[in-house]
């Protein structure tokens, strides 16, 4: 799944933020606990469980962080 | 050398004297936290304790060295192997939890959990089992509770050499935390406590179990997520609580092709229950006796394959 997010175009690299948690640790265990996911591979986006037991077309996840990233900087 | 800007914890099995261990960390070339375990005099070994907590390691060298008591050596000549050992790598920092391998092939294993302090009961359901012709019987914490007769315990389960596992009050208990209205436990059997594996591994029909008690093993100093069977207690306490969260099954069922065991046994709960998983058992330990009577749970192999029952007497009291 971290390596669908790593392949992302540059233009999207440079907009986003990534973190990976490890499930075999307790840190990992406590943050899937804390999106309120149920299964693997998990995505949350801003904090927000988004993806669950799929990994998402390419096209797919650029349009939905391009479409968050726009909510975002609107009123800039 | 080895690195000595770490805390680092060591257990030195000795040699020629009383206590069996020496129990040790090294923080940035200074002792701390000494403990003779398992016998000897416990006053002296105290005293050494405190003389030489926090010494640099060269000062606690020159009293400790060459002192004859027995076997041409002593509890602080043992002392000084152990940080010259530590000191120059040859002695392996500990593991955070204790873990002890039942070597033997099994085919009907009787389980006890949570007898807390209560020898008559034990007496009782080491008999129920031996009936049932049971070939290992492991007791999992918590061994000790709020009781005056924790030592009475402690003798009979070494009496009939069960394997015991400690639990998260036994390790209060060995570290002295054991409430003040009850009458202290003396230091062997506090001792003994600190010296119980806080996971048994064994082997059934091909099939590779373990047992703990629960999440204060997570708790433990130096407690590695990467150490073997860290991975499926990690799993059971923190992701699924104790099986009890059954929405994250599917996230297990992904974590299951990484277990190294087949079959996970925990006691925290106090309430029985049983999870087959993709292919892996899930037993959780009720208490050894409630309203209901005494209980007890048999692990055995029946045509090739794994089952798991909950043995019940009537409760008559003691």
């Amino acid at each position: 799944m971290a390596e669908s997010v790593k392949v992302l175009p540059q233009d999207i690299q440079e907009i986003i933020e990534v973190h990976e948690w490890d499930m075999r640790t307790r840190e990992g265990v406590q943050r899937f606990r804390e999106l309120k996911a149920k299964s693997l591979p998990s995505v949350a986006l801003d904090g927000e469980l988004v993806y669950e037991s799929l990994i998402p077309m390419q096209e797919e996840m650029i349009v939905e962080i391009r479409r968050r990233y726009k909510e975002k900087n609107q009123d800039e | 050398m080895p690195d000595e800007t770490q805390t680092k914890r060591f257990i030195y099995p000795t040699q020629g004297v009383c206590p069996p261990e020496i129990h040790f960390k090294l923080n940035s070339g200074n002792l701390e936290e000494i403990r003779f375990v398992g016998g000897g005099c416990p006053g002296n070994a105290q005293l050494v304790a405190r003389l030489l907590e926090g010494k640099p390691l060269a000062e606690a060298l020159e009293y400790l060295v060459g002192i004859d008591c027995r076997n041409g050596t002593s509890c602080p000549d043992q002392l000084a192997a152990a940080v010259t050992a530590a000191k120059k790598g040859n002695l392996t920092p500990a593991e955070s939890f204790r873990v002890l391998a039942d070597t033997s092939d099994r085919c009907r294993i009787g389980l006890i959990s949570s007898i807390e302090g209560n020898s008559v009961i034990l007496q009782k359901l080491i008999q129920q089992m031996q009936a049932s012709g049971i070939d290992a019987c492991y007791c999992l914490g918590n061994l000790t509770g709020d009781s005056a007769h924790n030592k009475d315990l402690i003798q009979n389960i070494r009496k009939h050499n069960i394997v015991a596992i400690q639990g998260e009050r036994d390790w209060c208990y060995a570290q002295g935390q054991e409430k003040k209205s009850l009458p202290p436990l003396e230091p062997k059997d506090r001792d003994w406590l600190l010296r119980l594996p806080q996971v048994l591994s064994f082997q059934m029909e091909h099939k590779k179990g373990f047992v703990f008690f629960g999440d204060y093993i997570q708790s433990l100093p130096d407690y590695s997520d990467f150490e073997p069977y860290a991975l499926e207690m990690n799993m059971v306490c923190g992701l699924t609580h104790f099986m009890q969260d059954e929405t994250v099954f599917p996230a297990l069922e992904a974590m299951i092709p990484q277990f190294r065991a087949d079959i996970i046994i925990f006691s925290q709960l106090k309430k029985w229950g049983h999870w087959h998983i993709t292919g892996k058992d899930f037993i959780s330990l009720g208490p050894a006796s409630d309203a209901k009577g005494l209980s007890w749970g048999l692990l055995e192999v029946v045509d090739e394959k794994i089952e798991f029952k909950i043995m019940q007497a009537e409760y008559e009291g003691g």
